[in-house]
């Protein structure tokens, strides 16, 4: 018997970094006893280390509760969890699009930020119920009527009657799931018609394989039934269905307007894409759900192992992190300084920093990272085009006609004190003012157009220390745009450098090249030569450091007759080398590669 | 030829560049003494076939040792060790604690060799040093030495010390050849994690010499020395003809040590094995152990013949004469030559090493890249 519809709410929780929505989802789960108190692990939701530490939601889950609600009714409430950053804005677009309602939690102490305010227009798209709610009222610095202010003004919904909260303490919790009760409406589909089930989110488990998590918007769907992926057209034999419990319960069916998960030994999760919709082979239906985007990396770096013998362990580690995330991609390349490694592309900063994190610590690799880049488009001279993710690989200037690069539409809000600074900022990184607007008395929109490129360095940094943290920003990916780009190279002892060579600007090519030079010159050790550094453009020589020789490299000390000390620092000595890469005649550190990524 | 090092490890006052086990706080001296001497009587039949051909008592500073203990030690260790008429017995100490009864004292216990921690000459720079005593004191210490009757008197320097400059380094040199002192061991100073100087420079309340300006000094410092009648005889030590340090040179020709006291090392050839092993560092842990009559030993390990022959060869490079290819020959069977060919030919081409029937030895240019020549003889 399926469950009566009507008493199914489904929603999410749209809230800022902080603004408390893993505390109250945790609340929820608590009030309506689907996790024992005892078992309750802060923010479960959360489950990944990396999330916990950072305080952000990297992957969505979903959880099913039960609430006995005011009219007497039991009610199934399924919350769809969404990743909370700019770079997975496509997978919050389609937990949204799972879902009827939004909760929108907005901290009593800060108001709305910028991008709270991208994930309730993805809401309002999606036609969402949405259910402001005031989080952190126990705090003394809270100013609840300030936050349903900003509610009205800014995104023009009635908040007079949200309910105010504190999911740290529980004070008033039971009040959000009255709302969700009341306001959000009931989930349509019909489940005799041919299936329909929405892909959100997917997770790889050693045992199941890859699962597809689903919200069933038309038809119903059983273990034994043949689905089919409508966009890829792969087919599986549905091994289990289940729902959250929020561990995974098997069920015998998925019906029209129910969440869960699918499991029918696929693979991997690339197999599995979020926005695809699931179907019967036998009873198709006629067109997929619409909204379906395919995921494409925006940032490349390349990744590769401190020691080179690790190669190996980094492509299996490699392979394991796509099992759960589709939306990175790799392949082998090699640098004449690194070795052998990989062009990994990511859907932005914080992908890419959060995978390289996982790697590290879930792989126990130790890595060095070549600074990141976009795609460039290259035309060429005999009209063909080129796609360069890798400076290295760009063309001989003789070869290009002209060269584009992708453009983003930047929307920051801040504070109007911090207006005049971060204006500075974005001019000097090249943007392209378009607009500013005064969204209330002490908050401001700024809207540039800028180059990918140049927020994908240290952009983001500079917003934050020159607002003193205030400023937020999330941005749009636009399109190409013609633009004056050179091959900045670098030279160690005459030695190109290939591993360091970067994509910039003609007009910064010259600052750029000295910032790095310089930084290079403090990062290199000395060796027995006199090091030259020097910055190229083309075959022009732009700026030049030296590392000098080093006069002595012994251990003039008396330790007496405790030998081991002088062999722990001959094996020292012996480790440093192991992490140096060669390029030419020169030793170079490999966290070199990494710290001329943050120049200031 | 083996040795034998005595560690005392208490000092009036810590330097604020040590990182060798040493007490401000005396307060255990007795119990120490004892201990040490209940050791002594723990090895005395395991080394009743072993001939000790040097000693060499050090710190921590050994003449803070109240008055009479120094010379119970030494007769008690003459007493139970077989320890060589002509033994070269070498005695740390500080110019502040270096009295007449005290030096007189070692002179009758036996003590041959005075090593006297001068470390600079400049006033100054030995107060930024935490160090207790002034030039004149040292100076006093040498009159003093020579007095009671020592000649064999070496004078420990430091060179690449905060704030010292080229002239400072000169003329502590210059002192030390103007008092006719026949040995000086000058090591640079290096920053150890957890002293009070690696802090204070952390903070950038000190600051080291440029690396090439330390460089400068040392070179100065050997040019100086070389045309006032000393010889270089390993990377940081100067001895007039027939003063070399006897106790030392062992160390770098790998030879037998036995080390008794407070976090002392040892290296001796048990049944056949080369083996080393040190005791502990913890004060309560040595005097206990010792009292309970076991040996406080700690980091027992066999060394395996090849790095016996590193061993050899890392020590053995840091002599000007290098290592001889007959004793290398003698004790492994095979000729250093041979055995290391691949690293030898790299380094002759790196220009800094060189060959001859004799011996195998660094060059001036290998001397000042040892650890770069070390590490081709340890990766091949």
């Amino acid at each position: 018997m399926a469950f009566p519809k009507e008493l199914i709410r489904n929603f999410s929780i749209i809230a800022h970094i902080d603004h408390g929505k893993s505390t109250l989802a945790d609340r929820l789960m608590q009030l309506t006893q689907t996790v024992a108190d005892r078992d309750m692990e802060e923010q479960l939701l959360d489950s990944m280390d990396i999330e916990r530490e950072r305080g952000i939601t990297i992957k969505s889950t979903a959880v099913r509760m039960f609430y006995t609600a005011r009219d007497g009714k039991t009610y199934m409430l399924n919350l769809i969890d969404t990743p909370g950053h700019v770079d997975f804005t496509y997978e919050v677009s389609r937990a949204l699009a799972a879902c009827e309602g939004a909760v929108l939690v907005v901290d009593a102490t800060q108001g709305i930020e910028a991008q709270t305010l991208a994930n309730v227009y993805l809401a309002l798209d999606n036609e969402l119920e949405i259910i402001p709610v005031i989080n952190k009222i126990d705090l003394v610095s809270a100013d609840p009527d300030n936050a349903i202010r900003e509610i009205e003004d800014i995104i023009g919904l009635p908040a007079e009657d949200a309910p105010r909260v504190s999911a740290k303490t529980g004070l008033n919790v039971e009040e959000v799931l009255e709302c969700i009760v009341t306001d959000v409406p009931a989930p349509k589909g019909d489940p005799e018609a041919p299936l329909k089930a929405l892909i959100f989110d997917s997770f790889y488990d050693n045992y199941k394989g890859a699962l597809s998590y689903v919200r069933v918007m038309d038809g119903t769907v059983r273990p034994g039934d043949r689905i089919r992926f409508m966009h890829s057209g792969n087919e599986f034999d549905v091994t289990e269905v289940g729902v959250f419990d929020p561990g995974w319960l098997p069920v015998k069916e998925l019906t029209a307007g129910e969440v869960g998960y699918i499991s029918a030994s696929i693979k991997s999760v690339a197999e599995t894409k979020v926005g695809d919709t699931i179907t019967l082979a036998g009873n198709p239906a006629k067109e997929p759900l619409h909204g379906y985007k395919q995921a494409n990396p925006m940032v490349f770096c390349g990744i590769y192992p401190a020691d080179g013998a690790d190669y190996e362990a980094l492509k299996e580690a490699l392979d394991k992190l796509i099992l759960n995330d589709a939306s990175i991609s790799y392949e082998p390349e090699t640098s004449q300084a690194l070795g052998y490694g990989f062009r990994c592309g990511f859907l932005g900063l914080l992908h890419m920093e959060i995978a390289e994190e996982r790697l590290e610590r879930e792989f126990d690799l130790d890595l060095v990272t070549t600074a990141p880049s976009v795609i460039y488009r290259v035309k060429m001279m005999d009209g063909s085009i080129r796609m360069i993710d890798n400076p290295s690989n760009l063309p001989s200037p003789m070869e290009i006609e002209c060269m584009e690069e992708p453009m983003v539409m930047a929307n920051i809000m801040t504070p109007p004190e911090f207006v005049g600074s971060i204006m500075e900022l974005c001019q000097d990184k090249r943007g392209v003012f378009l607009d500013m607007t005064y969204l209330e008395e002490n908050r401001v929109k700024l809207q540039y157009r800028m180059p990918l490129n140049e927020i994908i360095f240290d952009f983001f940094d500079g917003l934050k220390s020159r607002s003193r943290g205030y400023a937020s920003f999330d941005y749009e990916l636009g399109d190409y745009e013609q633009s004056d780009l050179v091959k900045l190279d670098f030279l160690l002892n005459g030695d190109m450098c290939d591993a360091l060579s970067t994509i910039v600007h003609r007009d910064k090519a010259y600052a750029k090249g000295r910032a790095v030079a310089e930084k290079l010159q403090e990062v290199i050790p000395r060796q027995q030569f006199e090091i030259p550094i020097q910055a190229a453009i083309g075959g022009k020589i732009i700026a030049r450091e030296t590392v000098r020789a080093v006069r002595k490299d012994v251990l003039a000390k008396c330790y007496g007759g405790d030998i081991t000390r002088k062999k722990k620092l001959l094996e020292k000595q012996k480790e440093g080398k192991k992490r140096m890469r060669q390029v030419g005649t020169v030793s170079v550190p490999s966290d070199a590669f990494m710290s001329v990524l943050r120049i200031n | 030829m083996a040795g034998l090092y005595i560690h005392i490890p208490f000092c009036r006052k810590k330097c604020r560049y040590c990182d060798f086990v040493s007490f401000a706080d005396s307060s255990r001296e007795d119990l120490y003494y004892l201990a040490l001497i209940s050791e002594m009587r723990l090895y005395a039949p395991l080394m009743k076939d072993k001939r000790f051909d040097t000693v060499f008592i050090g710190g921590g500073t050994p003449t803070v040792l109240s008055e009479g203990k120094l010379g119970h030690l030494l007769s008690e260790l003459k007493n139970r060790f077989d320890i060589a008429p002509d033994a070269e017995i070498t005695c740390e100490a500080n110019p502040e604690s270096a009295s007449e009864e005290k030096l007189r004292e070692l002179i009758e216990a036996g003590v041959n060799r005075l090593s006297i921690g001068l470390q600079s000459a400049s006033d100054a720079l030995l107060r930024r040093l935490g160090r207790v005593h002034t030039k004149a004191d040292f100076m006093k210490a040498v009159n003093t030495a020579r007095k009671v009757g020592f000649t064999n008197i070496n004078a420990d320097v430091m060179h690449a010390l905060p704030g010292q400059k080229r002239e400072d380094y000169m003329d502590t040199l210059r002192l030390l050849v103007s008092l006719g002192i026949p040995h000086i061991s000058s090591y640079s100073l290096i920053l150890e994690e957890g002293t009070p100087l690696f802090d204070d420079v952390n903070a950038g309340r000190e600051t080291l010499p440029d690396p090439d300006d330390a460089a400068d000094m040392q070179d100065d410092g050997i040019a100086f020395l070389e045309e006032n009648g000393f010889a270089r005889y390993e990377i940081s030590n100067f001895a007039k003809p027939g003063f070399e340090c006897r106790h030392n040179l062992n160390y770098w020709d790998n030879g037998e040590y036995l080390g008794l006291g407070l976090n002392s090392h040892s290296a001796l050839r048990l049944k056949g094995d080369w083996t080393r092993f040190n005791n502990t560092e913890n004060l309560s842990e040595y005097i206990n152990e010792v009292g309970e009559g076991k040996l406080p030993v700690r980091n027992t390990q066999k060394i395996e013949k090849q790095e016996e022959m590193f061993e050899t060869v890392m020590l053995g490079l840091r002599k000007i004469n290098g290592i001889s290819r007959s004793e290398f020959q003698a004790r492994f069977n095979v000729d250093p030559v041979t055995e290391y060919a691949p690293a030898i030919a790299e380094l002759e081409l790196d220009g800094m090493i060189e060959v001859t029937e004799e011996s195998l030895r660094l060059n001036r240019r290998g001397l000042d890249f040892q650890n770069e020549a070390l590490l081709k003889f340890m990766d091949q």
